[in-house]
């Protein structure tokens, strides 16, 4: 899968981005799974907690769709697009760090259908300009990526 | 899961200062999850709880023994995450501090707002 690695921060350049809120999309149709970027699990260290909203719950974009805590900091993780939650990721439920090993996979935080994914895809960034956007964040803000064991490997 | 706590109110009440590092960190961290579960939430500075305030304090108290992350960090948290932080007026005065002498981000308010505040809240958490 083509990605980058920045200070140990990875970046998938098939996701979209919403970079000021750390969070990722997948689309399939107009069903999105969103989760939270390497650099949030990376920030947030281990992660303790992660309580996801209730499916049917109506979000609009910028609203949490979950709560998610470690032992230094405590968040949410904020909609990157509007919609209705149609499924949430249980498996967070016993195991949030699951969240820092596979935040781009097993990880993965709910699903939503999007009811005005077009104007909000267009906000979001994706492929190299993701990649040059978060450089650039990386570097702004001092940020290195640490991996919990077992954590998902891309070469 | 959780339930959806839109438009609920708390207020968190901190006595605790800089003498007493353990007693300022969870506060700060139930206001920030107060906030990120959408709950408007205040965070009312009296007492002791005001000299965290004083600007060079909080850097001072290390949380967490090897982390990056002391009181001064948690306060800068919890105004990023939109908690609101609030100074006694007159417990200034008790720790001989003047309005210049606050870290930015803090507003202060007398006795009879907190009353009036407490009253109005959904619930209160006393520290």
């Amino acid at each position: 899968m083509a990605h980058e690695n920045i200070k140990g921060c990875i970046i998938l350049k098939d996701l979209l981005y919403s970079v000021k809120d750390n969070t990722w999309i997948k689309v399939d149709g107009d069903i999105v799974t969103i989760g939270m970027t390497d650099i949030a699990q990376g920030l947030a260290g281990p992660i303790l907690h992660a309580k996801t909203k209730k499916p049917g719950t109506i979000r609009k974009k910028g609203r949490p769709i979950a709560t998610v805590e470690s032992g230094k900091w405590v968040g949410p993780v904020k909609s990157p697009v509007t919609g209705e939650i149609i499924e949430v990721n249980e498996n967070l439920v016993s195991d949030a760090q699951l969240i820092n090993r596979s935040p781009y996979k097993d990880g993965w935080v709910v699903k939503m259908k999007a009811t005005n994914l077009g104007a909000e895809m267009s906000e979001m960034t994706t492929g190299d300009a993701a990649v040059e956007a978060y450089r650039q964040k990386i570097e702004q803000d001092g940020i290195e990526c640490s991996h919990i064991d077992d954590s998902d490997t891309y070469d | 899961m959780e339930e959806d706590f839109e438009g609920k109110k708390i207020l968190v009440i901190q006595t605790h200062g800089v003498e007493t590092p353990t007693r300022t960190y969870s506060p700060l961290f139930y206001a920030m999850a107060a906030a990120a579960m959408e709950i408007e939430v205040m965070v009312w500075f009296t007492m002791n709880g005001t000299n965290q305030l004083k600007k060079g304090e909080a850097e001072k108290v290390q949380l967490v023994k090897d982390s990056n992350v002391n009181l001064k960090t948690m306060l800068e948290m919890a105004l990023d995450s939109d908690v609101e932080l609030r100074v006694c007026q007159q417990s200034l005065e008790l720790w001989d501090m003047k309005v210049e002498d606050l870290i930015d981000g803090v507003e202060i308010m007398g006795a009879t707002s907190i009353i009036e505040l407490a009253l109005n809240y959904d619930h209160v958490m006393y520290f």
